[in-house]
């Protein structure tokens, strides 16, 4: 898939009402691969976050369940923090506040997420 | 962990407690050490301050050439197992440059993240500049030593 | 009138044995079939079938106690046996615990998603369980709970990941659970998020809950895959008090 293709999924998921920005990161070494604008926070911090959150629940997984996870859902009560697994090592990421439609937001982000490869 | 400006200890344990980096050092531009951390042997301290010092000197030669406008800030070298990151960073003191390898326990991102921040604390956390002493020859070697000495503790 | 069957309990021939104890157990004739259960397992004791047959024998015999250690044996041997997660689900809703009986046929569910009978049973349970244990406490203390109470460094407190799991998998999950929930509260706090709530972790065949109770402590819910989200978190709302009522009962 193209990096074009990349950032038309990244501008549709920051299209939701609530959400402050996504990106497509790689877990192995926590680096944005590819990025929407974000407000108020820089998107690399995000994507070294992301990712080791990323590693941690992948590593509690293999233990309780001896497989990995497609989804890792953090909320707060500032807002939430979503990634849904891509072709390995991606993981496309948002960032949305508390008022975001999750159900939504969720739901599109794990159809693009399978279709970044 | 070994300091020689006591300012720098809460910026450095917050950085390698964070980044879970295993090995960290702090030195000047030219190859003098701050601090250390995770360091056994005060030969690979030296050896590591000049050879990180020669690094960055290097790529900011090389981006000079490259006509980048100024230098590469960070260089990465990524292992199977280990990475060494090496940035530099502007203090009141100068620019001083800070090494860590890290394992998988961490990644890029993460040393990335908390160097920003440890320089950020740095630079804010430096006491003014003080008037540089001339260094005689003759007293090199003595203050050499002695840093060699708060360094490792008497080794 | 039929033959009774023969009995040979000392030589099971094969897995013969299997088949013969269930016609004895059906006719109501449970010394013999315990009998022939048994020397099948003295044969073949990794055979997840030949504990389950004896789970269903001491379940008949009114042993629940003998019924559990059975199917949790059948487990050991076999960890989606789905007689096994139907027997477990049988005896729990027996005993009203109906919320532990959900989380088995859940488990079997995810088996054998096509099974009419496991997802009329997981109807019937779900309708059941509101109205009966609108305030029941889960079952904390349960390896096979799917309840994880763990300390900031990773100690396990009480509780497990689920059936046919072993305390050594709740104590590392326990250690890499606290390492999850100190990431969480580090992103949220680096990202000016505010204070974490709680962390949905999802994958193919699973889903957890992990969030924070009080005093470092952590709970980890851990549900099949095909238990929602949505509910998946309220179980885990609910599973958030009992165990906070269990930290001060501790304290």
């Amino acid at each position: 898939m193209s990096l074009e293709r990349w950032q038309q999924i990244l501008r549709e998921i920051t299209g939701v009402p609530g959400v402050r920005g996504a990106l497509i990161v790689s877990a192995e070494d926590g680096l944005v691969v590819a990025e929407s604008a974000m407000e108020h926070v820089a998107t690399s911090d995000v994507a070294a976050l992301a990712a080791a959150l990323v590693v941690r629940a992948r590593q509690t997984a293999h233990v309780a369940h001896g497989a990995p996870p497609r989804s890792v859902h953090l909320a707060a009560s500032g807002g939430v923090l979503l990634a849904m697994a891509g072709p390995d090592p991606l993981w496309l990421v948002a960032l949305a506040d508390s008022r975001a439609e999750l159900g939504r937001l969720r739901v599109l982000l794990g159809d693009f997420a399978v279709s970044l490869a | 962990m070994r300091v020689l400006e006591p300012w720098v200890t809460d910026p450095l344990v917050e950085f390698v407690r964070e980044s879970s980096a295993r090995v960290a050092l702090v030195m000047t531009s030219s190859g003098q050490v701050i601090a250390q951390h995770g360091f056994t042997r005060s030969l690979d301290v030296m050896a590591a301050a000049a050879l990180g010092a020669g690094i960055l000197a290097t790529t900011s030669e090389l981006a000079r050439l490259m006509e980048h406008g100024g230098d590469f800030g960070a260089v990465v070298h990524q292992g199977d197992r280990e990475g060494v990151w090496l940035g530099g960073f502007d203090t009141p003191r100068g620019r001083w440059i800070a090494l860590a390898v890290f394992g998988r326990e961490s990644s890029i991102g993460l040393v990335r993240l908390f160097f920003d921040r440890f320089a950020a604390q740095v630079s804010a956390a430096a006491p003014p500049p003080v008037a540089v002493r001339e260094v005689l020859a003759e007293g090199f070697e003595r203050e050499l030593d002695q840093s060699l000495r708060a360094l490792f503790g008497g080794t | 009138m039929t033959d009774p069957p023969t009995v040979s309990p000392t030589r099971p021939q094969g897995l013969a044995f299997l088949e013969l104890g269930e016609r004895l157990r059906q006719r109501g004739q449970l010394e013999a079939a315990a009998m022939v259960a048994t020397a099948g397992l003295a044969h073949y004791p990794a055979l997840a079938d030949a504990h389950d047959l004896l789970g269903r024998i001491r379940a008949d015999q009114g042993e629940d106690a003998g019924a559990i250690a059975a199917w949790h044996a059948a487990l050991e041997c076999d960890q989606g046996h789905v007689g096994a997660l139907k027997g477990l689900a049988f005896v729990a809703f027996r005993a009203r615990d109906f919320s532990a009986a959900e989380r088995y046929l859940e488990l079997a569910v995810g088996e054998s998603p096509h099974d009419p009978s496991l997802l009329a049973a997981l109807d019937r349970v779900r309708a059941t369980q509101p109205a009966a244990t609108p305030d029941a406490a889960p079952a904390l203390a349960d390896l096979s709970s799917g309840l994880l109470l763990f300390d900031a460094q990773g100690m396990r407190l009480t509780g497990g990941v689920g059936p046919g799991t072993s305390a050594d998998t709740a104590d590392a999950a326990s250690a890499e659970g606290a390492g999850l929930a100190r990431e969480a509260s580090r992103v949220t706090r680096l990202l000016g998020l505010g204070e974490w709530q709680y962390l949905l972790v999802e994958g193919t065949e699973f889903r957890f809950a992990v969030l924070p109770i009080a005093d470092g402590a952590t709970l980890l819910v851990s549900r099949p895959g095909t238990t929602p989200s949505g509910r998946l978190l309220a179980m885990a709302s609910r599973a958030g008090i009992a165990a906070r009522h269990w930290l001060e009962r501790l304290t």
